[in-house]
């Protein structure tokens, strides 16, 4: 493989790993703010334990959000900077956006949510849960404004031989982002909704303690999973007529994106109609021991639909870095040395991989050992005699 | 308003090193503290808050001064280090109490630590354009200042007293004299004036919320018993 292949893969691969975390961040965001809102109000044990057990889940998934995260962000200056120097007076900005007004203020309020138990005002703590999931879903917005501009670069013009942004709003307008932008949060519906179901059907499949917590879990789920794959069907389809306007032949003769598409628009359906029946006896569905295996199994193909969606995104859009303007190939930042890729490539595709899979372990052993071992929120030891 | 971004751009750049300073100074003291159980704890509450600032630089300089992303490639290694020994450290974070043996993430977060620290000095010395030795030695003195502001964070905030702003200033000093030796050349690769238009007026209103949040989070957990979650 040359410099651009490993560029290219090695921005595809954390890409990936990145959507992977975020995509289950932003199902949960909403579904623990409403848990933990019910246990402000009802200050009742069962819907403690139920907060604490998902917004574990949540944490646990949001630390590799973050470091893929970085590694993302960091790479268009290492890898792409062609990218930077064409058209960073577009692009830069809803990138400046999303770290300034989105990210910044989201991690600062996970951080206080996260040590926030036994010590803020409940009311306020309970606000720093909401702003959290406030903040994801306009982090979301930001960065989907940033790729809608690599699909269509609406807003800008050509001024010599780079871009400039001509009309900022027209950004947020893109025929590229109106129907992605609800299609990837309700995409992320889903994977909570299913990851929830999943979870709570193992554990009232195995018939743990707790049955009433991972019954009303399992309700949660079902009902999130149908909202979600309803949603992202119906504005997975929406798009097709905006994106094609501005980018006719995104799925033409392009194997790769032309199958990814229709690999997760099968699992979209399949998915959906699983949410459709589970909704019918969603009544039921926590007594139903039969069932519960096969909603367990489910749990890894939203997850997998969600990455054959950007993989369709952006490998309909090669081989254009900025659709019609800028080529993949003319981004690479000049003189980048295969050494230099390597090098880059061990380390973050090597490091970010097996910290992905050591918190997927984290995430299954916090869902079997359930809600009854779970380190947030926890009440503090007595403060010992002093040491330090 | 080149000015003016200069000056976030500043700050936020300071900012980091004053605050992210006393977590890595804490991470390298790591190997030889007897109570690593408080002093992570005394430190977590305001990692998340504090590491930020350095994604917010980075949005800046994407945001307001493009031209300049090339500081990046140009410390390819450097970057690629400071990169990969952050996830180490925040993974030993998150994974200390609860993934194989602590010690293993501890030694994690002591080694992340030193690698952020000499990969700042190898970017902020080469701007400068001094060799990679150079580069190692600044990034020891930032490693040693760093300590120095680690130290004072656990006094001041599990025994009480004192003040964290000399440390913190002098944390920051590494950061500063290079900005202020680079300003012209800054200050000339800004993006369009009007782009910096667009970003104040959309960053403006949101300015209180986020130094509320930072004030929130210091009162929130300046004091009190050590949380644990860590």
């Amino acid at each position: 493989m040359d410099v651009l292949d490993l560029a290219r893969l090695q921005f595809a691969v954390t890409g990936s790993l990145h959507f992977l975390f975020v995509v289950l961040t932003l199902g949960l965001a909403p579904l623990v703010a409403i848990m933990h809102t019910r246990y402000a109000r009802t200050g009742n044990a069962l819907d403690e334990r139920m907060t604490r057990f998902w917004g574990q889940i949540y944490v646990t998934n949001y630390a590799l959000g973050i470091v893929t995260g970085i590694v993302m962000e960091f790479q268009f200056g290492l890898s792409w900077s062609g990218l930077s120097h064409y058209a960073g007076d577009v692009f830069g900005a809803p990138l400046a956006l999303e770290t300034l007004i989105a990210f910044f203020l989201e991690s600062t309020f996970l951080g206080l949510w996260i040590f926030g138990w036994h010590r803020l005002p409940k009311w306020l703590h309970l606000a720093t849960i909401w702003l959290v999931t406030i903040t994801a879903y306009a982090s979301a917005f930001w960065i989907m404004v940033a790729n809608s501009f690599l699909q269509h670069p609406a807003g800008s013009v050509r001024d010599g031989d780079v871009l400039r942004l001509d009309d900022f709003s027209a950004l947020l307008t893109n025929p590229s982002l109106s129907m992605a932008l609800p299609h990837v949060l309700s995409a992320g519906l889903t994977v909570g909704g299913f990851v929830v179901m999943g979870a709570s059907a193992y554990h009232l499949f195995r018939k743990t303690p707790d049955q009433e917590l991972f019954s009303r879990s399992l309700r949660m789920g079902i009902w999130t999973a149908f909202v979600g794959s309803m949603l992202v069907v119906g504005f997975g389809f929406a798009q097709f007529g905006p994106v094609t306007s501005v980018q006719p032949d995104k799925f033409v003769d392009k194997p790769v994106a032309a199958m990814a598409l229709s690999l997760m628009i099968l699992l979209g359906h399949l998915l959906q109609l699983a949410a459709l029946a589970l909704v019918v006896v969603v009544k039921w569905a926590p007594r139903w021991r039969g069932l519960h295996p096969l909603i367990v199994l489910l749990t890894p193909l939203p997850f997998l639909a969600a990455v054959l969606g950007w993989i369709a995104r952006e490998e309909g859009r090669q081989p254009w870095m900025i659709w019609d303007r800028l080529k993949v190939a003319d981004a690479l930042t000049p003189g980048l040395t295969s050494g230099e890729i390597t090098f880059s490539f061990i380390g973050f595709v090597g490091v970010l991989s097996l910290l992905a899979v050591a918190d997927y372990v984290l995430i299954v052993r916090i869902i079997r050992r359930g809600p009854h071992e779970i380190a947030l929120g926890e009440r503090p030891a007595p403060e010992p005699v002093l040491t330090y | 308003m080149e000015i003016l971004w200069f000056g976030i751009l500043s700050v936020l750049l300071a900012g980091y090193f004053a605050l992210e300073g006393f977590d890595l100074g804490v991470g390298l003291l790591l190997p030889v503290t007897p109570d690593r159980d408080r002093a992570i704890g005394a430190i977590g509450p305001f990692v998340l808050a504090n590491e930020v600032w350095l994604i917010a630089v980075a949005g800046v300089l994407f945001g307001a001064f493009p031209a300049l992303e090339g500081v990046l490639s140009a410390n390819y290694s450097a970057v690629v280090l400071l990169l990969v020994s952050w996830v180490i450290r925040d993974a030993g974070l998150w994974f200390r109490r609860r993934l194989l043996s602590p010690g293993f993430w501890e030694y994690g977060i002591a080694l992340g630590s030193l690698g952020i620290c000499l990969a700042w000095g190898v970017i902020l010395a080469g701007l400068a354009g001094f060799p990679l030795l150079s580069g190692l030695l600044y990034g020891l003195l930032i490693a040693g200042l760093f300590v120095l502001h680690g130290r004072r964070f656990l006094d001041w905030r599990l025994t009480g007293g004192g003040t964290l702003l000399v440390t913190g200033a002098l944390a920051a000093v590494p950061a500063l004299v290079p900005m202020i030796g680079m300003a012209g050349e800054v200050l000339g690769n800004a993006a369009p004036s009007a782009n910096l238009t667009v970003l104040t007026f959309m960053v403006l209103p949101f300015v209180p919320v986020m130094a509320g949040a930072q004030i929130w989070v210091w009162r929130a957990f300046g004091k009190g018993p050590v949380p644990s979650y860590f």
